[in-house]
This record gives C-alpha cells, structure tokens and sequence, in this order.
C-alpha cells in the first residue's frame, strides 16, 4: 500500500499552514468572535478602528465577527461537498473501471453527462426549488453542490482503477475468492490514496467557490453566516462602490487564500503522483558550490567546474582497507 | 469515427438529461413550487396568462406524468420555452436577446484565455527551474479568487477610480445599436474590462495545466531526439507542446462550463445585458419558466462548445483516428 | 551511386556562421591524458574520450555512473558497448552528446569530437566545453543518434515524411521541397521501406519499420558517426537479425563510425570491431571483437559471453552471471565484481584493479588475474584457477 508522503517544498508547506489556519478558524472562530454577527447595536458604517477591525456594516453589525463566524458555514458546506463528491467519485470511479463492461458504460455515461451539464446554472436551477428552510441547511447545500461536482474526479479516478485492475495484488485477491466490493474498496481504494486525496482537496476548492457564489445571489439563507451573504449585502447596499472596500473585501481575501492553500497542497500531491513534476534533485546550494547553473537545458548537460569531489559510496571503506 | 458517434451519443444523452431535470425538477421538489407560484399570481395577472404559464410547465390539462412530459417534449421541439412570468414575453424572444451578448463575452474570453494560458504554460513548463517558477503562487491565488470578487475589484480600480475603462452595461447610451463601426467599436470597449476581469480568473487553470502536461512531455524521449536533430529551440519546444496541449483541449468540456459559471456572475457585476444578470433576476423574482429557459440554453452552449473541442481533438491526434497497426 | 549524387553542398551561410562559432570553442586536439597515438591514427579518430566521469546529482546522494572512463573510436570503425543494464552504457553516451538530462552532471575528463568540416578541415569539438550553439551544429549532421524505442523517439503526432522533411529543412536550407521529398524516399529505401510509410504515424508502423525509420532519419546528414543505443534490444529475433545486416551492409557503403550499445555481447562481435565492457561505471576490458570473444580475460566478459546465445556459429552453454548489478549508491570495495566473481581472490576485496593497457596486443583488461603483462593472454576458462566462490574470502587466501 502506497503511503501520502507528499514532497515537502515550500509551496506545499505554505498550503499546508493557510489551509490549516483556516480549519482552526472554523472551529473556534465563533467563540472568539468579539461580538454577535447579527447584531445591529454600533452606528452604521464605522471604518476599522481598534473596537471594529474591518468596521461595520449599514445596519452597523460588526463586520470582524461577521468573518469570523462566516468561516464555520463555509468551510462546514465545503467539507460536506468535498467529502460526499469524493465518496461519490470513488464509488463510481472505481466500480466503473474494476468493473468494465456494461457497468463501466453506464457510470462513464452518467459521469460524463454530469460533467457537460455546466454545474453553476443547475445548482441555480436546483436550489431555486429548494424550499427556504432547507436553503439555511448546511449539509442540504453540500450535498447539492457534491451532486454538482463528483464528475471530474470519477473520470479520474475510473482511469487509475483500470491501471490497477490486472496488477499482482488485485489477481492475488481475486484468486483467494475475495468479493468484488472489497477488492474494489480494501485493495484498489488505498491504492488511490494519492488520486483520492487530490480529488477531495479539488472538490472542497470547487465547493467553497459554489457555496459562496450561491451565497451571493441570494440563494441560500442570509440568516446563515459566510463569507459569500457577507457579499451578498455588501454588494446589495452597493459596499464596493461606495469604497467600503473593508466590508467586500476581507471575505473575498478569505476565499481566496483558502483556495490558494488548497491549490498549493494539491501540488505537492501532483508531484508525488507524477515524479517528473518535481524537482531535478539538485538542490540550490549544491548548484552554487560545483558552479552549475541554476536550471539545467535540455540537451547541455552541466559539467561542473571545480573538480566533483569522490563520492561517498567511492570512497575507500576504512573497514576493509589495511 | 467510432469516437466522434460516441461523442455525439453523449450529448444527446446529456442534452436530454437536461430537459428531463429541467421537467422533473418543479414537479418533484418539496413544497410543489408551481403551485405555490400560481396561487400567489392568481388575482395579480389575467386567467389567460396563467393559463399560459400553466402551459409552459406543461401543466395546461390535468394529464398524467407522462402525457405532461410529451407535451413538454412537444413544445420544447417548437422552441416553446414558455412565458416570463415577470417579463411578460415568451422566453425565447427574452433569450434571443441576452444570449448572443454572453456567447460573445464568453467565447472571446475564453480563446483568449486558452491562448495566453496555453503559451504562458508552455513557456513555464519549458523554463522550469527557472525565477518564473515564482510566478505559480500569484498564479494559483488568481485561480482561487471567486470570478465576481476579483471582477469586482477590477470594476472598482480600474473603471472607478481610474477610468480607464467604461464599466456597465455592454455598450454607451449615447449609441444606437446597428452594424456600424462605432456601436461596434463601442461594444469592444465596454467589453474590455469583463474580458480582462474572466481572462484573469481562468487564464492560471490553463497556464498550471499546460505547463504540468509541458514538464510531463519534455521528459520524453521524442523531444530529447528534437534536441539531439540539432532543432532550433523554438522548433523543439514545438514538438512537446504539440503533444502537451492534447489534454488541455480534451479537459476543455469541464473548464467550458466552470468559465461559464464563472462569467455569469461577472456579466452580473459589471451589469452586462447576457443571460447571467437575466438569470439572477429571474431567480430574485422566482421566475420559474425563465430560469429553467436559461439552464437549457447555457447547457445546449455548453454541448455545442465541447463539441467543437472534440473536434479540434480528432484533428490534432492522430491516434484517435486511426487504431491499426499495419 | 545515387546516394553520393545528391549529396548537397554543405557551405551555406548558416554552416558557415556556425563554423565561426565552433572555432572559437576548439581546444585544438587538446587531449592531453589520451594514450599515445601516431599523427596518422590522430587524424582519422572522430572521437577521443579521456578520463570521462559522469555523476547523478550532486553533494551526498550523487552516485556516479561513469568513472573515468577513456577510449577513442577511429572514422569508419565500430566500437561496441557491452554490459549489464545498469552499468552505465547509456549514461556515457547521452552525457557524451550532453544529452544527458538532470540531474545528470559530467564531474570530470573530456569528450573531443573531431569533425569534418565541409572544406576539408578537420576541427576539434571539445564536448565538454563547447557553447549550445555549437552544439547544435554537430548534432545530427555530425554525430546522430538512435534510440531503443523508435515509438518513443518518434513523435506520436508527426508524420514520419515531417521527421526527414525537419531534419532536412533545418540542416539543408538550400535543399527545395522536391529534393526533400526525393531525399526521404532515397533514405526510406536505404532501410528497405516503401515510401509510403512516410505518410504514415508512429503508432501505425511496427516496431521494425519504425527502428528502421529511425536509423533512415540517423543517417539523413552523413554523419560522421552514428550513436545506436540498444537499437535492436526491443525487437524479435528475426527482425534484430535483419536489421544487424542492414546496418552492416549501410556501414560499409557509407562509412560512418558507430558507437553500438547492447547488452548483448554476442551480437557486438558480428558487428563491432572493438569492444569495451562496462561495469559499475567502469571500462573493465577492451579488445578486439575477436580477441575478446576467442579469449576473454575478464571474468564479467566471460560471463557476458555466456549469457546470450550468439545471433549465429556455434553455441555456447548459457550459464549467466550469478547475483545482480551492484547499487551505485554502495558499490563494493575493491574489484566491484568481486561479490559476482567466480574467480575472486582475496585481493580483489580490497584492492581496486586498473584497467592495464597491453599496448602490443592492443587490449586492456582491469583484473588482478592478468597483472603479469608478459604472459600471452590467457582466457579467463584457462586462467588455471578452479571456480571457488562458494569458499569464503578468508579460506580461499589460505588454501594459496
Ligand atoms: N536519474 C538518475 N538518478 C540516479 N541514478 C540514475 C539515474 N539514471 C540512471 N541512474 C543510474 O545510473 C546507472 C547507469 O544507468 P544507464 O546508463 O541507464 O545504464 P545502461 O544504459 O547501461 O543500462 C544505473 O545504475 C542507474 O541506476
Ligand atoms: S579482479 Fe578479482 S574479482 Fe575482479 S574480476 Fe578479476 S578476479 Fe574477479
Ligand atoms: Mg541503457
């Protein structure tokens, strides 16, 4: 079984600590909120000042609390998405691929018709219907927007499954009678880890850009606090253009850097499913002492101008020599 | 051929599937909404036009499920969309109207998207290693940011405080609409800022994309024979990104409809006459039959795009038309 | 003979430009270190390697796949390249050609490519140090290169007539459309294929006929030598047979010099007329393709000889070579085949041998069995030591 063991660059560390910031934010952000997000009792309008971090809103709600509390929703939907879509992906995607066949038609066919349908418009469609009670329901919204989202990563992970499916240990499992479902799931799945994981860190990058934009025009319940209702009345009582950029843009911020954490995360992954993506092995300091340059061309090896050093594994064994 | 039946297959199927949620959808949702609609415009508009609305549903005659949904099917194949319920026209006169101005946005948006995107990622892929590897954050951050916020921040500096671009609306009150230079040059600059604002949230997929794909393709043995020719280097990168922007057209179905996600929302910002801001008003204002008029026209866009990616596909590999070995 | 016909006039004014560029590079036969060689053999070598190392990565980690490595291969000649996969065979010349790719780095000795300029000039290219541009000017009209799979060397969305034609267009400006067309035909009947392949892509040729588009693209320019890197190792049997005689019979029309990589040394003594074996980096014996297959005198050749039935002639009882290639990372002390050998001394555990030059029989071997240079060369069969490799190192020194 393959482990994660994700190349630790930069990049993926700096990912690793916004998007870990940020789940820390969705568990105590609430709690440390300095007052209530609904709360209409300070003058409208005020600009950041020490009592008001980013100011308040026009009915004078505080709107540092407001983002604060907002994370919760947020990344609560995003998480439930991500994580139904990517059951959802690695059932079909899977039992598609170890499968073949008829089954593999069918679940190709539906995962493909999911991926032409552009997921915005029926999510809009959808949550149009949706009564409004169920509209402020966290786990209502994420399965929507899983629905919406599953496709690409069954198309994935359909392809790495039929890579896997003649491989020893899945013939082994075969051959000792096990059933279909747990080879499918206990063999091929961990296996995919890798696939797995950067399917789920897409699909939570995807949800939290649904949820928001669904937030935003006014689509899911604005008693619920996130980031996307934070613009959703900002831009209703015309924030950005009367520069109240205090108000629309730290969520905005917000949603970016959760994005760019994941995005950077997702790196690393892609460097450790495919090995040509990372780096050539020298590091930059070594570069700098053999006097190599700081990429190397394709089709001009480097020659290093101080005289390499012997090898460690050259060099003479002090147990052996005389 | 075999590949371009299936593919065709698919949107048919896809096609369908679209119209069949977009039947079933007001009739299975709690709440039955249709009905909820009607009792609330009953007293409001005529008994002929809810009638008509009654229709547009397919819910004109008392009939079973079934019968409903033939005569959804029927009216659908006469480009019967149904009647706005707030607008007052028949949605497909409403739609005549916005679609061609989000197809334009749209379509050039994205071609330029992919061209600068793809030539970017080439550049990157080919220079890896390189000081521009530090151009991949930035990158990355602009793919994260919502379509909406960052065409809002453009709309802000650019059109407000700085004026450099017209901002909304697609062209200037002062011109009459017609096929003459000045209404055209005119829609050309109030487009600018919407292309710039969606060519800045989609251009870092295709870069990252391709520069992935171009990083895979240079490690192949093909491109080291290109170096090993004595090819010019223009000529050598040439023959990895031929190769590498194969996935990037075949991965163009899922991009076309998250770029169309994305610009609807920024037609709404920057207050662009296309189906987006239609599409909000229609949702503020719970006007089923134009939503669900929209949700079909952009999905049938959406179809009719990946088929013309598909078709640049075929053209560009040859793989997939040929599968014998002789 | 046709081929000679159209053979066009190289003096165009972008070979010219280059030549320029190249001069400024040339450490004129600075081959200092080569083994001594007459003004006249000086003349005709197109390659002269020296002390060539070539190390994957650098610092702690870095493992060094070529070591110190010399040989020089004359015009005209076949030098063949024998060893296990691993050894280091493609690493030599891919870092050669600075093909290599990262983390790739050459970490000593030099690599001097004496080409035939157009006017007759003989020119030193130092590999080692020359510029990309004049690189890019011996690549392909000098020295070409084939790979073992065609599939992967070719283009996947090129069509076979766009290799030449590319080829051709960059390296012959002068040449029209017409003669290009007429030059792909000549060169795809030269490796027996109808023209019509040329029309065709990669995934529809067979293994076969895409090899043998390869080596018809190899030789386009006349290069002076032509690099084969296992060329034939993906192929059948029949198809490997027929392609050794062609590359024979195209040798002796045209006369380039070969470097040919295989790790199947019974095919090399058809078609090489010398040989070195590598192993673990190292050249561990040189001679003849007959020398070396009437009297190995490494064990590891020996070895070698066993391990494949030969293309044709008698048959040799294939016995392999026990154990495996050893990890660069943690090479053995001493002889580094010593663990493998049947033949080890104790000796060979601690003591690392050189690789002798025998300058009368003109062959060299790095093996404590042949230190006594007067003694003619004996086979290593014949070498009068029983095999005992199942004795321990300890024992085996006592019982001497
Ligand atoms: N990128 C690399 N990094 C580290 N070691 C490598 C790399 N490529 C090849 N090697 C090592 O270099 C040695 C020589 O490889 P190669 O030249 O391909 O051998 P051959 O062509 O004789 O089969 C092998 O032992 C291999 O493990
Ligand atoms: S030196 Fe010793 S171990 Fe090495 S090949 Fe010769 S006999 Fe064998
Ligand atoms: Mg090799």
């Amino acid at each position: 079984m393959k482990t994660l063991r994700v190349p630790r660059s930069p990049k993926v560390v700096t990912g690793l600590a916004i998007v870990g910031f940020f789940i820390v934010l969705t568990v105590v952000g609430p709690w440390i909120a300095p007052d209530n997000p609904s709360s209409t009792a300070y003058p409208a309008l005020l600009g950041p000042s020490a009592h008001h971090w980013l100011g308040t809103t026009s009915l004078g709600q505080d709107i540092f609390s407001q983002l604060l509390v907002g994370a919760r929703a947020t990344m609560v939907v995003a998480f439930v998405a991500g994580l139904v879509a990517t059951l959802l992906s690695m059932t079909v995607g899977i039992a598609a691929g170890y499968l073949g066949g008829l089954p593999d038609e069918g679940l190709s066919m539906l995962s493909n018709v999911f991926l032409a349908i552009p997921g915005l418009p029926l999510l809009i469609v959808i949550d149009a219907y949706l009564p409004v009670n169920s509209r402020s329901n966290a786990f209502v919204i994420g399965l929507i927007i899983s629905l919406t989202g599953w496709a690409w990563g069954a198309r994935v992970l359909r392809a790495q499954t039929m890579s896997l499916r003649n491989r020893d240990f899945v013939e082994a499992a075969r051959i000792i009678g096990e059933k279909r479902y747990r080879i499918m799931f206990s063999e091929i799945a961990p296996n995919l880890l890798p696939v797995l994981a950067s399917s789920f860190l897409f699909t939570i990058l995807y949800s939290v850009g649904a949820y928001v934009t669904l937030a935003y025009i006014g689509l899911t319940s604005t008693s619920v606090w996130n980031w996307g209702t934070m613009l959703y009345w900002a831009q209703s009582n015309n924030a950005p253009l009367s520069n109240e950029w205090y108000w629309f843009v730290p969520p905005g911020i917000c949603i970016a850097l959760v994005g760019t954490g994941l995005a950077l995360v997702n790196f690393g992954i892609d460097e450790f499913i495919n090995p040509r993506l990372r780096a050539s092995g020298l590091s930059s300091k070594q570069r700098k002492e053999r006097g190599l340059a700081r990429r190397t061309r394709l089709g001009l090896t480097p020659v290093s101008v101080t005289r390499a050093p012997t090898p460690r594994s050259l060099q003479p064994n002090p147990g052996v020599a005389e | 051929m075999r590949l371009v039946t299936r593919r065709l297959g698919l949107y048919a199927v896809t096609a369908w599937v679209a119209v069949t949620v977009n039947f079933l959808l007001p009739r299975l949702m709690p709440g039955n909404p249709i009905q909820t609609l009607i009792g609330k415009l009953t007293g409001q508009v005529t008994p002929g036009e809810i009638r008509a609305i009654r229709l547009s549903f397919g819910l004109g005659f008392h009939q079973g499920l079934i019968a409903q949904y033939f005569t959804y099917l029927t009216q659908l194949l006469h480009g019967n969309l149904g009647v706005s319920i707030t607008l007052g026209a028949t949605v497909s006169s409403i739609l005549r109207q916005s679609v061609p101005w989000t197809v334009g946005l749209i379509g050039v948006s994205t071609i330029v998207s992919f061209a600068v995107g793809t030539f970017a990622g080439t550049w990157l892929g080919w220079t890896r290693g390189s000081r521009l590897d530090s151009l991949i954050p930035t990158a990355t951050f602009f793919q994260a940011v919502p379509y909406f916020f960052l065409a809002t921040v453009m709309l802000l500096i650019f059109g407000s405080d700085l004026h450099w671009f017209p901002v909304l609306g697609a062209y200037s009150q002062n011109v009459t609409p017609g096929w003459n230079w000045t209404f055209v040059s005119n829609v050309i600059r109030y487009g600018e800022l919407p292309v710039i604002s969606i060519v800045l949230s989609s251009v870092a997929g295709w870069m990252l994309g391709m520069r992935n794909m171009m990083i895979t393709m240079v490690g192949e043995d093909f491109v080291l024979m290109a170096v090993a020719k004595g090819l010019p280097r223009r000529r050598v990168i040439m023959h990895a990104a031929r190769n590498a922007i194969l996935p990037s057209i075949a991965n163009l179905s899922l991009a076309i409809g998250l770029v169309v996600s994305g610009a609807l929302l920024v037609e709404l910002v920057f207050n662009y006459p296309g189906v987006g801001d239609l599409l909000l008003q229609a949702v503020l204002n719970e006007d089923y039959p134009l939503i669900q008029g929209i949700f079909l026209v952009i999905t049938l866009t959406v179809l009719a795009a990946n088929l013309i990616a598909d078709v640049a596909y075929f053209a560009l590999d040859p793989r997939t038309r040929t599968e014998v070995a002789t | 003979m046709s081929y000679e016909g159209v053979r066009v006039d190289d003096a165009s004014a972008q070979v010219s430009d280059v030549t320029a560029n190249v001069t400024a590079n040339v450490a004129v036969n600075a081959t200092a270190g080569v083994e001594p060689a007459s003004e006249f053999s000086k003349r005709l070598a197109v390659l002269d390697v020296t002390d060539f190392s070539v190390d994957y990565g650098v610092g702690d980690a870095t493992v060094r796949a070529v070591n110190e490595v010399s040989f020089s291969l004359e015009r005209s000649r076949v030098l063949g390249v024998a060893g296990e996969s691993g050894s280091g065979k493609s690493t030599l010349v891919y870092a050669l050609t600075r093909l290599l790719r990262a983390p790739g780095v050459i970490s000593g000795g030099e690599a001097v490519l004496h080409v035939s300029r157009e006017d007759g000039r003989v020119e030193a290219l130092n590999m080692t140090t020359a510029s990309e541009a004049a690189l890019r000017s011996v690549r392909w009209s000098h020295v070409s290169i084939v790979l073992q799979s065609a599939l992967n060397a070719l283009n996947p969305v090129l069509r076979v007539r766009h290799e030449f034609d590319e080829v051709l267009k960059t390296h012959r400006r002068e040449m029209s459309r017409a003669q290009r067309r007429a030059r792909s035909a000549q060169l795809m009947a030269l490796v027996g294929l109808n023209e019509d392949r040329l029309a065709r892509y990669p995934h529809e040729l067979s293994g076969g006929q895409r090899q043998r588009v390869m080596i018809a693209l190899a030789l386009a320019l006349e290069p002076e030598l032509v690099i084969m890197d296992e060329p034939t190792t993906a192929l059948d049997v029949v198809t490997q047979r027929e392609i050794i005689n062609e590359l024979n019979s195209l040798r002796s029309q045209f006369g380039f010099a070969m470097i040919f990589i295989t790790h199947d040394l019974s095919l090399l003594v058809e078609l090489a007329d010398e040989i070195v074996v590598m192993y673990a980096g190292r050249i561990v014996e040189r001679a003849t393709a007959a020398d070396l297959y009437a009297t190995p005198m490494h064990p590891y050749t020996l070895g070698l000889l066993n391990s494949f039935p030969p293309l044709s002639g008698e048959r040799r009882e294939l016995t392999g070579i026990p154990g495996s290639p050893p990890d660069l990372s943690d090479l053995p002390s001493g002889c580094t085949f010593h663990p493998r050998c049947p033949y080890a001394m104790a000796r060979c555990e601690r003591e690392t041998p050189e690789l002798v030059v025998d300058e009368r029989r003109g062959r060299s071997v790095a093996c404590w069995l042949h230190v006594d240079h007067d003694s003619p060369p004996t086979p290593v069969e014949l070498s009068g030591r029983r095999l005992r490799a199942t004795v321990p190192v300890g024992a085996r020194e006592e019982a001497q």
